[in-house]
């Protein structure tokens, strides 16, 4: 360790270069500590369970431009091919899917005399009694939709229901206190549309990823025919997926009153309504990439440069006797330190401009454990650049010393 | 004595290769990044109707649940109003010089020859709006007035879908199946795609394709078309009318509108015409929150409703330190590159180039690299335009390079390759020449 002070005195005779590369070390900390903090906080929202069935779970919609169709009677031919085609564990009609961008939004009441900004805001899912089954939820109360409570909605007629399947969340938001199985809920501010909770299912995310929200969802026991969109929800044994949702799309292709929309298996659908979040987890992925490639590069590409200046004073190092190890540890320890400036830059450079992103573009706290782990990985990152040319320097023979030019 | 210059720069690259294409790349890479995510935040910050941005203006009204959090700002409004106040507003006399009253709707486009019917998105909308976007057309004219106030089967087609439908060919006075509905073309656009989609710009669709088919407000009400994009609703809808009729008078929101407004004097009188409107809903028990109505001209609208998002400035703010890393980086590779030639600059101080020589040279040939470096940047943000292009849904119009582009990647590359230079030149053009040459 008694080299650091001719090492240091070496640095000191060209300041600048240190400099620069301790800025540049600094900088791609800071950028690389708040992209890879971004990142990470789109790829756990993206990784968050929807509740369903991912891998197993198709989507069809379909519109039906002909109204001299009966559409109450298609409902059901469909339905019953769905469920027919083999590997379909169960289909169901739904108005929407959760994660995918659209859907429906409701508010319902604990307490009937409440006031409608005390309402709790959920997302609405229309189905019928294989809903439960198809979008692949657990009941961890109550029961399911018997057949007779399915009611159809449509533009002309609005049967208010009477029960409602709610998330676990949505119950416990509801009633905090006591089971929310078996209680009323209203529809309507002062007592409106009353409803009972006849069941409770584990967990099924809202249309909206986004949206505070996003936990509380309820099944409404409604085949709804709003215009001349129908949509399923499909859900197959494992492995079954691609061939059921090739004999979907033939058996609803053969109806010529109607086109066939969308079919698009449930993981599909999750990255398409996810993608601005998946675009820039990829882009600011290449930028991390690419950065530490240049900054490592631009590491090499000097030691490199700088062995080709020194050949005549490491020759002479090593013809009084310095081995080959210490000619590497020379260029290692340098790099420690221009490295070690760079770092103590980049740490305040980090959290500055973590505080300019949060205060203007609300990305979040950088937690302060990236820190130590973005300084290691440079660290590394530096020592690796540097390893080549030291490498080459210690091949350096003794007898350059004695050579000129 | 420039083109001399050029060809000792030329040899001096090839001396140290691998120096020189590490600065060549680096400094492609920081441009490259760079000019994609500015690229991008430059097209989407663009006024789509430059002429007549600042007088065309959207309406807001505050017909919110009471019980919410006060108004502060055009964006804590809902950017749509409801069906009854813009039908209200749209045959009231309102002190505009046009008014448009529109919602987004589609249907399924049934050709009467072998081709399999399609959906279309469709825009129901009054006369008003294409002489008031400046909407061109190729063939025909937008209906008339007589048409909305008729629920006229009508309808103006754009240039794609008639290109599809009719090879092309001038088809005024055909028809088209909508579902099990025919309407009569009255006219065919020319391309028109304002970017972004001022007049509609839902979360999604603000860099959509503008609509293929266009129908009279009226008549596409009349036939139930649904509204497609956002609809919100505060308020239960009156369940002792049929849901569609309940739903038009609901306090739900899902109608643009829009007024073209030539003078701030206009503006003001127009957004007086509206609080008197809310003044007199008020007094029918509409309106249950305090007095807050919003016109917002386009480039304040595009802002109202954060069309350049929060992610698209983060990035060229982090591409732009990363630019900034690449820099730093050539600066470091030319101070060693160029320190490394002192050899060669003494010796050509001694045979009596002047200071001023050695730095012109040196300057040549770090503008080579400059430009080097920027065209291999606009290559690669082309590339990065590819990916962002495939990365997003809807940009399809948004993202190109064009030559202004091209240009400003090139200088920018060249003039940060200058700037990088400058101190690693000037130092080499300081050195004195007689040390140098004894050690040699």
């Amino acid at each position: 360790m008694n080299e650091l002070g001719p090492i240091f005195r070496a640095l000191t005779r060209n300041k600048l270069g240190a400099l620069l590369i301790a800025f540049q070390i600094g900088l791609t900390l800071a950028i690389v500590t708040n992209a890879a903090f971004i990142i990470q906080e789109r790829a756990s929202d993206i990784a968050r369970p929807s509740g369903l069935d991912e891998e197993n779970t198709a989507i069809f919609i379909t519109t039906l431009f002909d109204s001299k169709v009966d559409q109450r009677q298609l409902f059901r031919d469909d339905l019953e091919a769905l469920r027919s085609i083999p590997g379909v564990l169960a289909a169901a009609p739904t108005q929407s899917v959760p994660i995918s961008g659209s859907g429906w939004g409701g508010s319902i009441y604990n307490d009937p005399g409440k006031p409608s900004n005390e309402a709790i805001n959920f997302g609405n899912f229309m189905v019928d009694e294989q809903g439960l089954e198809a979008f692949g939820l657990e009941l961890n109360a109550g029961r399911n939709f018997r057949a007779d409570e399915i009611q159809v909605r449509s533009l002309d007629e609005t049967p208010v229901p009477t029960v409602l399947i709610v998330s676990q969340a949505l119950a416990d938001e509801l009633f905090p206190d006591s089971g929310a199985l078996g209680q009323t809920v209203w529809g309507e501010p002062n007592g409106g549309e009353p409803m009972e909770i006849i069941g409770i299912y584990d967990h099924m995310q809202n249309a909206w990823p986004h949206s505070d929200n996003v936990n509380k969802t309820a099944l409404m026991p409604n085949i709804g025919m709003f215009g001349g969109t129908m949509m399923y929800v499909v859900r197959t044994e494992p492995g079954q997926l691609e061939p059921v949702m090739k004999a979907a799309e033939e058996y609803l292709s053969e109806n010529r009153s109607r086109i066939v929309e969308v079919v698009r298996s449930y993981e599909e659908q999750k990255k398409h309504t996810y993608s601005r979040d998946i675009a820039m987890v990829k882009l600011l992925t290449a930028v991390i990439t690419v950065l530490t490639g240049v900054t490592g590069l631009g590491i090499v590409g000097l030691a490199w440069f700088s062995v080709t200046q020194r050949r005549k004073q490491i020759g002479t190092r090593r013809a009084l006797g310095a081995t080959r190890f210490d000619i590497v540890r020379y260029f290692m320890l340098e790099n420690m330190l221009i490295t070690g400036l760079g770092l103590a830059i980049g740490m305040a450079g980090a959290l500055g401009l973590n505080w300019f992103l949060d205060t203007h573009y609300e990305v979040g706290r950088v937690p302060l454990w990236y820190l130590p782990l973005g300084m290691l990985g440079l660290w590394l990152l530096g020592q690796l650049a540097v390893l080549l040319p030291a490498r080459r320097a210690a091949n350096i023979p003794p007898a350059m010393a004695t050579r000129s030019i | 004595m420039f083109n001399y210059y050029l060809r000792l720069a030329m040899a001096s690259i090839r001396r140290t290769p691998v120096l020189s294409v590490l600065m060549v790349l680096a400094l492609g890479l920081g441009i490259g990044a760079f000019m994609t995510t500015f690229t991008v935040y430059y097209l989407m910050s663009g006024d789509p109707i430059p002429h007549k941005s600042h007088m065309l203006y959207a309406v807001q009204l505050d017909n919110w649940d009471p019980n919410d959090p006060p108004t502060e700002s055009a964006k804590d409004l809902q950017p749509q109003i409801t069906y009854r106040d813009g039908q209200y507003l749209m045959n009231s006399a309102a002190p505009a010089i046009r008014q448009a009253h529109i919602y987004a709707t589609g249907a399924i486009v049934v050709p009467d020859t072998d081709e399999p019917p399609f959906d279309e998105s469709i825009r129901a909308t009054y006369h008003t709006f294409f002489e008031m976007f400046d909407v061109p057309f190729l063939y025909g004219q937008p209906w008339d007035r007589r048409d909305d106030e008729d629920h006229a089967a009508v309808a103006v087609i754009g240039r794609e879908l008639n290109d599809r439908l009719f090879d092309g060919a001038n088809s005024v006075g055909q028809s088209i199946r909508l579902d099990d509905k025919f309407v009569q073309i009255v006219g065919v656009l020319d391309d028109w795609q304002p970017t972004p989609r001022f007049y509609h710009v839902d979360a999604g669709g603000q860099f959509a394709d503008t609509e293929q088919i266009y129908l009279p407000f009226n008549w596409a009400i009349d036939q139930k078309l649904l509204p497609r994009g956002n609809t919100n609703c505060w308020k239960p809808i009156d369940e002792s009318l049929p849901l569609f009729e309940g739903f038009l008078q609901s306090e739900c929101v899902w109608n643009q509108f829009w007024a073209e407004l030539e003078t701030p004097q206009q503006a003001a009188a127009y957004k007086d015409f509206l609080d008197n409107y809310v003044r007199d809903q008020k007094a029918i028990g509409r309106f249950e929150r305090p007095l807050n109505t919003f016109i917002s001209n386009v480039p304040e609208w595009l802002e109202v409703n954060e069309v350049v998002t929060d992610d698209n400035r983060v990035l060229v703010r982090l591409s732009f330190l990363f630019l900034l890393v690449c820099v730093l980086n050539t600066v470091g590779l030319l101070l060693a590159k160029f320190l490394g030639k002192s050899g060669e600059v003494a010796l050509r101080r001694a045979m009596g180039a002047s200071r001023g020589a050695i730095f012109s040279q040196n300057l040549v040939e770090v503008g080579v690299i400059g430009v080097l470096g920027g065209l291999a940047g606009a290559g690669l943000a082309w590339l990065g335009l590819q990916a962002v292009e495939n990365l997003y849904r809807g940009y399809q119009h948004l993202v190109h390079l064009d030559p202004m582009m091209l240009t400003t990647a090139i200088g920018l590359a060249t003039l940060s390759a200058i700037l990088a230079g400058l101190y690693p030149v000037w130092r080499v053009s300081r050195l004195a020449p007689a040390g140098l040459l004894k050690t040699q």
